[in-house]
């Protein structure tokens, strides 16, 4: 046949030029420029991000630990709690300090302001002098505390609280945003990957969720840990369980008719003493247990975290289920069921992977989100409470400070400047990862 | 599984010892669920047969079942929609068993998925794992079936690539696909099927999506692997220049059933079936010089055409969906029980209806165990 002589001949000037052809196609060397180093605002974003998580997480121990006075002595106050009210609302040391201000932080005294006090009192000056504590201030020179970014209203320096503020945003915005990737991910590549009936409840189930404000999912949250927390500190339950049942126990032996729980329930709530006898034994059944201020705080901060992250990984789920969906139907995955990988191994070794690129690109992302969130619910009150500070709560305080006869500026600047930065800073760091990992940009 | 057998054959001319088929397909029926609407039966009463060494080139329009066949031997389709409505697909193992493998549970068919049975895709763009390096993809089929470290996974990784031709294959191992142009992409692919031995090669129109040169290259050595091994393939194509240029056997399909089942030189020489007729008609020719080319339509709307099979004067007509059924019809009481894979002349097989004069032709798949690389060198 003419077609066969044809193709004959085709294959035959090929297997020729072929080894030619081939050698012609050579390794590309590897010193390719890096595609994570190319984008210079994400560089310098990271350069931010890195001096930001070393300041702030690096000096949680110093700032967390025990504040000492001028004698060395610890005090027993963290160090971003303490300060005193005197040197209240200085503003930083390089800012322009306003006599009242110095006057306020030394207890230094006027010489007129002096003899009106005295002629007020009905004492002589040198009485009065003798008995304040301040040194006059033209005489002494008065060394007042020194902020680097001034103190907020009970004297504390917001330096430290910023420090020890970033640390708990950071943290918690890492930690909210490793939860909601590691739920969003698995969630949504699982739906698609099962595809079918189960796809569409996994994806319903996450439309409702979506629906819900996440603040109420939050408060709700945080109630709940509340609530167990009292429970596991104080037994209230556990305690009234048991004395129903001693109560149960000790009729039964007594009457012949069923004695139930409620029954247990009627009497003890009809007859209080008899509540209070079991109490007492119950108390030294069920001790209260101890808690410290750490712990409670720390646990405060994991629901806040758990929240956040519990409800920020819908839209993780969404992408990723998006992405997974394109890429199961891709013939590399026909490919791997092909040479007999399971199921299992096709999930792990061949979609996850794949995923890589939009789950670190979301993950920078989520970790701004993260911490807005957190400063959004600590400026609201229900995230992390008084006196931990978080960049949220700090510029909440500082808001209420600003007014138009004397503005404590610097109380609100600062936290808000620094969260500012560490977002753009983040935000900076996701696109240059988006565009290292598109691959169709590179090159 | 007690009752299925092979059936036996044909001595092979060369070696003079009965040989076995290695993968019969007996009645195959596969249906898709088409949501509101009807299923669409994708195959329906498909027969063949592929002997060890042999190639079977699979022909016929997009939708005509080629896939879903092959595909069904490894149980690859999606199921559901799919399944597997009746028939089986005999395939005899390295160990001389033969199973079923439409019958075999996923965790019996991955051990012969890739080992066995290896599957080479359409596709080489897409077909490989952008994220892993060739060598990463071709050690990870190699692991999956033989218990070898890592450094003997690699070793055997490199010699795979070097039997496909890919050059400097100890550098090329660390590459990622996207370093490779198309061609080097499907020996690739190639490398990895062929990594793990496997008896039984599917290729599923492994050149479509490369030009003519590589495509030239990679039949070539298609051709030269299955001698060395020993390997049977199924190439699956709608080009009859590649299918004249490498198959031994040559099934047509159509509509999800076998209308011609021939030797290739006998397909060619002598088409039975108007549709093979059509299609090779519509094949321009370098010395023609035609204003248009014949469609297939032109052949099959012709009733001329249907009339030209031995026995035609008994009622033997091919079969065609869009044709009136012979008034003499004995449709049996099954599936695609109007139609029949009837032995026309020597090993040349047909589709006609079951009319009268067939009305008692069994349904055994075609058996044909001719090999070209068999004949004497003259």
């Amino acid at each position: 046949m003419a077609l066969s002589g044809q193709s004959k001949e085709r294959s035959r000037d090929n297997s020729g030029s072929e080894p030619e052809s081939i050698s012609a196609i050579r390794a590309p060397s590897r010193q390719r420029d890096n595609p994570l180093t190319r984008s210079v605002a994400g560089m310098l974003g990271m350069g931010v991000l890195i001096v930001m998580f070393i300041a702030c997480l690096g000096s949680l121990p110093w700032t967390l630990s025990s504040a000492s006075d001028k004698n060395n002595q610890t005090i027993g106050v963290p160090r971003y709690d303490a300060g005193s009210p005197k040197s209240g609302r200085l503003p930083p040391f390089w800012w322009s300090y306003d006599e009242q201000d110095i006057k306020r932080s030394t207890g230094a005294i006027e010489p007129t302001e002096l003899e009106t006090i005295a002629l007020e009192q009905g004492v002589s000056v040198d009485d009065l002098l003798s008995t304040t504590s301040g040194p006059l201030l033209d005489e002494v020179q008065p060394r007042w505390p020194t902020f680097w970014f001034g103190s907020d209203m009970l004297g504390r320096s917001l330096g430290t609280r910023l420090l020890a503020g970033g640390g708990i945003s950071l943290t918690i915005g890492l930690a909210a945003a490793l939860i909601s990737v590691g739920i969003g991910t698995i969630y949504g590549a699982l739906a698609a990957y099962i595809g079918g009936k189960v796809d569409s409840f996994m994806m319903r189930v996450v439309d409702v969720l979506y629906g819900l404000p996440y603040i109420l999912l939050v408060v709700l949250l945080a109630v709940a840990s509340n609530a167990m927390v009292d429970e596991w500190v104080t037994h209230n339950k556990a305690k009234e369980r048991w004395i129903q049942k001693q109560v149960v126990e000790s009729h039964s032996q007594s009457m012949d008719g069923e004695f139930t729980r409620s029954d247990a329930r009627e009497l003890l709530a009809a007859d209080i003493e008899l509540h209070g006898q079991w109490m007492d034994q119950a108390v030294l059944k069920y001790p209260r247990r101890e808690l410290s201020a750490g712990t409670r705080t720390s646990l405060d901060v994991l629901t806040l975290l758990i929240a956040i992250g519990g409800v920020s990984w819908l839209t993780m789920a969404r992408v990723i289920r998006g992405q997974v969906l394109s890429l199961k139907n891709q013939q590399f995955v026909e490919a791997a069921r092909a040479i007999g990988s399971s199921p299992t191994r096709i999930f792990v070794r061949h979609l996850l992977p794949n995923l890589i690129g939009p789950i670190v690109v979301y993950a920078t992302l989520a970790v701004p989100q993260a911490i807005l969130q957190e400063s959004f619910l600590s400026f609201l009150g229900i995230g992390v409470k008084p006196p931990l500070p978080s960049w949220g709560n700090l510029a909440a305080e500082g808001l209420g400070e600003l007014n138009t006869y004397r503005s404590h500026w610097w109380l609100l600047f600062f936290p808000c400047l620094l969260l500012g930065i560490t977002l753009l800073a983040m935000n900076f760091v996701g696109e240059g990862l988006r565009e290292a990992f598109d691959p169709k940009r590179q090159r | 599984m007690a009752e299925a057998t092979i059936e036996q054959t044909q001595s092979s001319p060369r070696a003079g010892i009965a040989e076995q088929p290695l993968m019969q397909v007996k009645n195959l029926a596969v249906s898709f669920d088409n949501g509101s609407g009807p299923r669409i039966q994708a195959v329906d009463g498909v027969r063949m047969t592929v002997y060890p060494r042999q190639t079977l080139a699979v022909v016929g329009e997009s939708g005509c079942g080629k896939s879903v066949t092959s595909m069904s031997s490894m149980q690859l389709v999606p199921r559901p929609p799919g399944r597997f409505d009746r028939g089986e697909i005999l395939y005899r193992k390295e160990n001389d068993e033969v199973v079923n493998l439409l019958e075999l549970s996923e965790s019996e068919m991955r051990k012969i998925r890739g080992n066995e049975i290896a599957m080479i895709f359409q596709e080489p763009m897409t077909s490989l794992n952008p994220v892993y390096t060739v060598g990463d993809q071709i050690i990870e089929a190699i692991t999956l079936h033989q218990n070898v470290n890592s450094k003997e996974a690699m070793k055997i990784a490199i010699d795979a690539m070097d039997a496909v031709g890919i050059p400097d294959p100890q550098g090329r191992i660390k590459a990622y696909p996207h370093q490779f142009s198309g061609g080097m992409r499907q020996r690739v692919m190639i490398a990895m099927a062929l990594a793990c031995q496997p008896r039984l090669l599917l290729a599923d129109e492994p050149t479509t999506a490369l030009d003519v040169t590589i495509q030239a290259q990679i039949l070539e050595l298609l051709k030269t692997l299955k001698e060395k091994r020993n390997m049977a393939v199924m190439l699956i194509t709608h080009d009859l220049g590649v299918v004249a240029e490498n198959a031994d056997i040559v099934c047509v399909m159509y509509a999800g059933r076998v209308v011609e089942f021939a030797n290739v030189y006998d397909l060619y020489a002598n088409p039975m079936h108007p549709y093979t007729r059509g299609l090779l008609a519509s094949i321009p020719t370098v010395h023609s010089k035609l204003h248009r080319l014949t469609t297939i339509t032109e052949v099959v709307d012709d009733p001329e055409q249907f009339k030209k099979l031995p026995g035609a004067d008994q009622g033997i007509t091919p079969w065609w969906p869009w044709n009136d059924a012979p008034a003499d019809l004995c449709a049996r009481d099954e599936p695609a029980g109007d139609y029949v894979l009837r032995k026309v002349a020597k090993d040349h097989w047909v589709g006609v209806w079951r009319t009268e004069a067939v009305k008692n032709d069994d349904t055994s798949p075609p058996d044909l165990s001719f090999r070209i690389s068999d004949l004497p060198k003259d």
